[in-house]
């Protein structure tokens, strides 16, 4: 006979077979990310494009670079292009953090002093005097990690007056600048290597290809520049030929990546030159009168 | 991946062991305001949750990380997540650190490849949720390139949008 407590069996039982699968089950799938999604993805400069510190610091983990080589005197352009003058801000910060690496605090004092001149050309040095006076400090204390950390900020602070200025198109310039400059380092430290130790750090044919494209959004009064087409130009060679192709032989990479550093090294040539009286770029870089070292509180530049 | 750190970060959020950390950083931050650089500069004010977060992120700093400067900052509702692309580094250790003041809510932090699909790493939620949502998510890419963070809203909190700022630290 069928009595009440045969039901009452399976009613217990099947609430909690039900709950089983809530117990045991891993947490739900993340799921992918739609095209949609990804071609939304909100880019931004301070967070997208790693600031030079940052390749520097992959580089160092592939293979130890020997920094108090590439460590390069730091001059500023004359000029009063303000592109140009853009441009000559990332390269410089980003000699500042070669400077950092090698831990040449002398050179580090005269990044900050050329950045503050250049700043000064463009006219966004007055917030910045206190990080030209901090960069001082950590210098003379060794403080090395605080160094690197002040010269992002200081390349992002003069980024912010940039746009508080209404220039928010030179902010691309400096980014792009400071991040071939970097390229240019990384390539030329891989080719020091027979096994091209380090090459998978270098290889970020997307991030060159956004810069360029950014670049070709600029003005015209902007983008027509020579040293801006120059740099437009290299971004783009160097994301087709950063992009990975299988089966390339070790002379073919070593092929290319001479050219993506010579290219990057012919950049870096033109965006330092100042202008002459002419109106063409001199091949010899060198200070703003203005930026004497009363004037913006540091030491004389001393090269090693 | 299976990092130190990532334990590091687990176990020291959770018991505490980081404070010291912390202290330190306040500490250094407080001596160095005394010098004559650091008086006359006028910093900008952190909003809360960039606050949060750096105070997060924060946990790192002993262990040879860096913060980076920059921010991402914006405005979640639940069920719409916001992504930001990034440029990560093969062989480096990266942490992306969310933060929000918004009492009650609960964030994800997630990473992706440049396909979109979810990047398998290290996950830490803040258990408490005293004084707001916090949340991180850490990687080791095997290859440099363009990936994406995701951050989303899992819990609705008391407040109808929830602003969030995202940080990221790297060695």
């Amino acid at each position: 006979m069928v009595t009440g407590r045969h039901f009452a069996i399976p009613a217990l039982l099947i609430p909690l077979f039900l709950c089983l699968p809530a117990w045991g089950a891993s947490p739900p799938a993340i799921a992918p990310m739609t095209e949609a999604q990804r071609g939304e993805a909100v880019f931004l400069d301070a967070m997208s494009i790693p600031c030079p510190g940052e390749v520097f610091v992959a580089l160092n983990k592939a293979c130890r670079p020997n920094w108090a080589t590439l460590v390069t005197p730091a001059t500023a352009p004359v000029s009063t292009d303000r592109a140009q003058l853009a441009l000559a801000v990332g390269v410089l910060a980003a000699n500042g953090y070669i400077a950092v690496e090698a831990q040449d605090g002398q050179q580090v004092r005269n990044v900050g002093r050329e950045i503050l001149s250049v700043a000064k050309a463009l006219g966004v040095s007055q917030s910045l005097m206190a990080r030209g006076n901090s960069l001082m400090e950590f210098a003379e204390n060794n403080a090395w990690d605080a160094l690197a950390d002040e010269l992002e900020a200081t390349e992002n602070e003069v980024k912010t007056t940039m746009v508080e200025q209404k220039d928010r198109d030179l902010v691309c310039l400096t980014s792009a600048a400071a991040w071939l400059r970097g390229l240019e380092i990384a390539s030329g430290v891989v080719l020091g290597s027979d096994s091209l130790q380090g090459l998978e750090v270098i290889r970020q044919p997307d991030l060159a290809a956004r810069l360029a494209t950014q670049l070709g959004g600029l003005p015209p009064r902007f983008k027509g520049g020579a040293q801006v087409s120059l740099v437009k130009e290299t971004l783009e060679s160097a994301s087709s030929l950063l992009a990975v192709k299988e089966g390339r032989s070790k002379e073919e990479l070593r092929a290319t990546l001479q050219k993506i550093h010579d290219d990057c090294s012919a950049v870096m040539k033109s965006i330092l030159a100042s202008v002459t009286a002419e109106g063409s770029p001199s091949g010899t870089p060198a200070t703003t009168p203005s930026a004497t070292p009363a004037a913006t509180n540091l030491s004389p530049s001393v090269t090693q | 991946m299976k990092t130190r750190l990532g334990t590091r970060l687990k176990s020291g959020i959770l018991f505490g062991a980081f404070l010291p950390s912390l202290t330190a950083g306040i500490a250094a931050s407080e001596e160095q305001a005394t010098t004559p650089a650091a008086k006359n500069r006028v910093a900008p004010v952190p909003t809360e949750s960039r606050r949060l977060a750096l105070e997060t992120a924060g946990a790192f700093l002993n262990d040879g990380f860096r913060i980076r400067d920059g921010e991402w900052k914006g405005t979640l509702s639940k069920g719409v997540p916001l992504f930001l692309q990034v440029t990560l580094f093969a062989g480096e250790i990266y942490w992306f650190v969310a933060a929000s003041p918004a009492q009650g809510g609960a964030l994800r932090v997630t990473v992706y490849d440049s396909v979109g699909k979810a990047f398998k790493g290290e996950q830490w939620k803040d258990p408490n949720g005293d004084g707001g949502a916090r949340s991180a998510a850490g990687v080791a890419p095997e290859k440099s390139g363009k990936y994406f963070v995701g951050v989303e809203l899992l819990e609705q909190p008391n407040v109808p949008s929830a602003d969030f700022s995202l940080v990221y630290a790297y060695k």
